[in-house]
């Protein structure tokens, strides 16, 4: 609601209140002027104009609300009401939430209160800050040349390391391939595991590639009846 | 450790030599170091602190004091105005009532993130604790995961400040819990003046209001 400006700071002149009339609102609200004893006749009159309307029909639809209000709070009064509003739970629950924060925090603010006194004790008192220096050897000036030396030799490069005694096992899967046939040339079914036998990872592996190059182009058939067992390599043909 | 690199037996001495490690080392010395300097048992070394202790009476400019987890030697209270001179220390050089909080609830609770501390507070404490981190009361002291909050703890300049022993050297935070009628109290003054502030979260306060009751 908005009541115009100048009706709401029109000078009031009553008995008991002597000022603007929104002062005196404030004042009723918070308790200052007691309301059993303000005449609220005299204030509509006072504030409405007391032979005729003092204001244009909007602005003084607006302060009868006002008026009424103050009014309807009056009687609460009279019967003992209390002036504030219903308590509205969510406020009571914040309310609670806002003490039971202030209590939790309350320890932590009489602990700052207790450094506080403290701290001006410690704070008369001053403490040593310099450090003990490291006990360096100081560099010569003659000594220039002598780092530039030492210096000289982190830019000379490493020597290459020598790989010369290292052997590089090769596997070649023609070979490797050759091997299967002729095997497969004798035998009705070769076990992998066989084959393989206890030749290295690299070995199998090949062994394993070698085999599914024969199973591709159909020389030989391939059977695991189960997952991770042995596999039969049986030729083609047969 | 003497000069003839033999165990000390002269009390005197070893209280000489103390005395010399004590003026020398900008970091307080805990017990253990100064027997691992003398090379000396604690009983005897805790003799001759106490031979110093005695000799830096008040008629001394100086004190030994157990200090920040050590002993150190420091200059005594009756001389601060011309020490704080040399330093060009200003008279006043006060903490908040809001630091002062703020030190409270990391010196308990260390270490502990900016976010942890608004929360305990109600307000927002960005601002506090990078003034203390300036001043060296606090310092950062790492992330509880990784990506995590950064946290900080209190210095040792926080323990000189406020002549604690030691870290944690604190009474036990209960004694400054609310008695039941205060708390009650507290809760009354609310209702009294109608408090219907939201408590959910109080981050958006600022750092010159305390966020106490």
């Amino acid at each position: 609601m908005t009541v115009e400006t100048t009706a709401l700071e029109q000078r009031l002149s009553l008995e008991l209140f002597e000022g603007p009339l929104d002062l005196l609102l404030t004042l009723i609200l918070r308790e200052e002027v007691d309301l059993l004893e303000l005449p609220v006749a005299e204030l509509a009159s006072a504030a409405l104009g007391e032979d005729e309307l003092k204001w244009e029909a909007d602005t003084a639809g607006e302060l009868i609300v006002l008026l009424a209000a103050t009014a309807e709070l009056k009687a609460r009064v009279m019967l003992g009401e209390q002036i504030d509003e219903e308590p509205d739970p969510d406020a009571m629950e914040a309310r609670e939430r806002l003490a039971a924060r202030l209590i939790a925090y309350a320890p932590f603010r009489r602990a700052g209160e207790w450094l506080g006194e403290r701290a001006e004790v410690g704070r008369k008192h001053h403490y040593r800050r310099a450090p003990i220096e490291d006990a360096v050897a100081p560099v010569q000036p003659g000594d220039v040349a002598e780092l530039a030396k030492v210096m000289t030799r982190l830019l000379i490069p490493p020597p290459q390391p020598a790989l010369g005694h290292l052997t590089i096992r090769r596997v070649s899967l023609p070979e490797v391939l050759t091997r299967l046939r002729n095997a497969l040339a004798t035998a009705k079914r070769i076990s992998f595991e066989r084959v393989v036998g206890d030749s290295g990872p690299l070995e199998e592996g090949m062994t394993l590639i070698a085999l599914l190059e024969l199973a591709r182009r159909g020389e030989a058939q391939l059977e695991q009846p189960e997952p991770f067992g042995d596999i039969a390599i049986v030729p083609a043909g047969t | 450790m003497s000069d003839s690199g033999e165990m000390n037996d002269d009390p005197v001495q070893l209280a000489r030599e103390l005395e010399a490690v004590l003026f020398l080392s900008p970091d307080p010395l805990t017990l253990e170091d100064l027997c691992d300097l003398a090379e000396e048992a604690p009983g005897s070394v805790q003799r001759a602190l106490h031979q110093l202790e005695e000799r830096y009476g008040a008629a001394s400019g100086l004190e030994l004091a157990e200090v920040a987890g050590g002993y150190t030697l420091r200059t005594r209270d009756e001389v601060a105005l011309i020490c704080d001179r040399l330093r060009n220390r200003p008279a006043e050089d006060r903490l908040s009532p809001a630091a002062m909080e703020t030190l409270a609830v990391v010196a308990y609770l260390e270490p502990i993130t900016r976010r942890e501390i608004s929360r305990l507070r109600g307000v927002q404490v960005d601002g506090v604790v990078s003034s203390l981190v300036e001043r060296g009361m606090l310092e950062e002291s790492g992330r509880a995961d990784e990506g995590g909050a950064m946290r900080y703890s209190t210095t040792r300049a926080f323990q000189e400040r406020f002549n604690l022993k030691a870290s944690g050297d604190l009474p036990p935070l209960e004694r400054f819990e609310l008695t039941g009628p205060e708390a009650d109290s507290i809760r009354h003054r609310l209702a009294d003046t109608g408090h219907v502030a939201s408590a959910d979260d109080g981050d958006d306060g600022d750092d010159g209001d305390d966020g106490g009751a």
